[in-house]
């Protein structure tokens, strides 16, 4: 069953840019699926119209059966709490401390103080961060804040992960650490959707989506491509 | 009771970040408080001064003061014509008779002047009447009234005819005009205090811009962001009302030493209070709640261009 369907769905920004044209494909319960292309191909659109940031201007994007052109700015937050963000730039508060940052989504979902620092302390455990709870971001590395980002995208339990370049800017050993992270979720039945240039990564993918200038070339399953 | 949960929380982020600033928020309850100040000093000073006004007589009055050597007997027959009187002039009134002793005793009484009364030897003053027109009947205009007084004089007996109520009416009015300068000057200030708070409240969204952003990502809904600035809000408006009220009760203690000398001057116990607990509440609320409506157009506004 189809947790996200794409019907061709376009986009475009203020200024007559063009960023998705008519791309339609859809993407299953518990699937992991990459989004490759290179920089400006509307792999980050992509993620953006399924987030809810931006609204498509054409077509219909479905979201656990809800109509993204359609769904009301009051209803959209709850969405999101479906949803776990994984940001190139990580956006974590840098005034907050590792385990307030983590908090932030259960707080936010109406979680008590003490049941969010419970949650939140099970996720960093999970990322191998138990031990930088109490510090600052910005005095981490950038695979830690990264796995920060992590924990804070799947504390309050997403069924979908978004992942937005995650292991840009990072070395090779913390780039496979956040991946093996990822596909550990996928394993436990989170759908992940990921969004990325490294070639490396895609060789663990089961479904890549491969997308030029904003449209959709192909569709690779594990050891065979689907044409478009 | 989650949404007693989410109220506390919000209050105590508001409470951290003043706590953040507390130099910046301290300024900015002082600009509030001062131009809360004027209508409240305004305020207090109306409240003392109606009750003053209510004291003194603001219907018309004629007092008809009768020849010193008139006859008992022709005064208490004069009752009948003065009534007569107005009835011709289309006016309904109230007749007081006031004996001269009685007069005097009014007189010996007054603060200031037994002493005269008493040098004086015998009673130098004569049996009087004082005409009121019910208040009921107020549609008698000036003209009326002064047609009357002037009819009166023409009466047998009758020495002079004072018409006395003019200085009190133009006090009345006075106050009145005050009353509505006050209302106008508290819309003014008030429109003050809401573009402080809104501005102070605007330069604390774009501070949190990032938390808000990021909040928003993970699904805070409006409410959720908006609510602690609105308790930003609040509080902002509260301190300030309570530092104005203390301000103004301050300046009244200060200004009452020379009121109650003044007033004791003129054999009064006038001296100005405070506003009453329930108008200092009301107050408070009143202040609290605009600090909360300044954050609201503040954080709306921003909220409006976020995602």
């Amino acid at each position: 069953m189809s947790i996200i369907s794409f019907s061709h769905v376009s986009k475009q920004y203020p200024g007559e840019v063009t960023a998705l044209t008519d791309v339609t494909f859809s993407i299953k319960e518990g699937e992991l699926v990459f989004l490759a292309g290179p920089s400006g191909a509307g792999k980050s659109t992509l993620l953006k119209l399924i987030a809810g940031i931006e609204r498509p201007n054409g077509g219909v994007l479905l979201v656990s059966g809800q109509d993204m052109r359609k769904v009301s700015r009051a209803a959209l937050p709850f969405l999101r709490r479906k949803l776990g963000l994984i940001l190139q730039q990580h956006r974590l508060l840098n005034d907050r401390s590792v385990l307030q940052n983590v908090m932030l989504p259960l707080i936010i979902s109406g979680s008590t103080l003490k049941e969010a620092e419970q949650r939140a302390r099970m996720a960093l455990e999970r990322v191998g961060l138990s031990g930088k709870a109490d510090l600052l971001p910005q005095v981490l590395s950038g695979g830690q804040q990264q796995r920060v980002s992590i924990a804070r995208a799947i504390v309050h339990k997403p069924r979908i992960i978004l992942a937005d370049e995650p292991t840009a800017n990072l070395d090779r050993e913390s780039g496979a650490q956040v991946l093996s992270m990822l596909q550990a979720f996928n394993a436990a039945g989170v759908t992940c959707i990921i969004s990325t240039h490294d070639e490396r990564l895609l060789q663990n993918a089961d479904r890549i989506v491969e997308l030029s200038q904003g449209k959709l070339m192909s569709i690779h399953e594990a050891g065979s491509e689907v044409g478009v | 009771m989650n949404w007693l949960r989410e109220h506390r929380m919000a209050f105590s982020v508001a409470l951290a970040r003043v706590r953040e600033m507390p130099l910046s928020f301290s300024f900015n309850v002082m600009v509030i408080a001062l131009a809360l100040m004027l209508p409240l000093a305004g305020l207090t000073l109306l409240e003392n001064l109606k009750p003053v006004s209510r004291e003194l007589a603001v219907e018309p009055e004629i007092s008809i003061f009768l020849a010193n050597e008139l006859p008992r007997e022709r005064a208490l027959a004069l009752n009948a014509e003065i009534r007569d009187s107005a009835r011709h002039a289309g006016i309904n009134v109230r007749l007081d008779f006031i004996e001269r002793e009685k007069a005097l005793d009014i007189l010996k009484q007054r603060a200031g002047l037994s002493d005269v009364a008493t040098t004086l030897g015998g009673n130098p003053l004569p049996d009087a009447y004082v005409l009121k027109i019910n208040s009921s009947e107020q549609t008698a205009g000036p003209a009326q009234i002064e047609k009357l007084a002037a009819a009166l004089q023409h009466l047998q007996g009758i020495e002079t005819v004072q018409l006395d109520a003019a200085w009190v009416k133009r006090l009345a009015a006075l106050l009145e005009l005050a009353s509505s300068v006050l209302a106008l000057l508290t819309l003014t200030l008030c429109s003050v205090v809401l573009a402080v708070v809104f501005n102070t409240i605007r330069l604390q969204v774009l501070t949190q811009h990032e938390e808000i952003g990021v909040s928003r990502l993970l699904g805070a809904t409006n409410a959720f962001v908006a609510r602690p600035f609105y308790y930003t809000g609040g509080l902002l408006g509260l301190c300030a009302g309570g530092l104005a009220l203390l301000a103004v009760l301050g300046a009244l203690a200060l200004l009452n030493t020379s009121v109650t000398q003044l007033a004791q001057l003129y054999g009064s116990s006038f001296r100005l209070d405070p506003l009453n607990p329930a108008t200092v509440l009301m107050l408070m609320l009143a202040s609290g709640a605009l600090g909360v409506v300044g954050a609201a157009l503040s954080v709306r506004r921003a909220l409006q261009s976020a995602v």
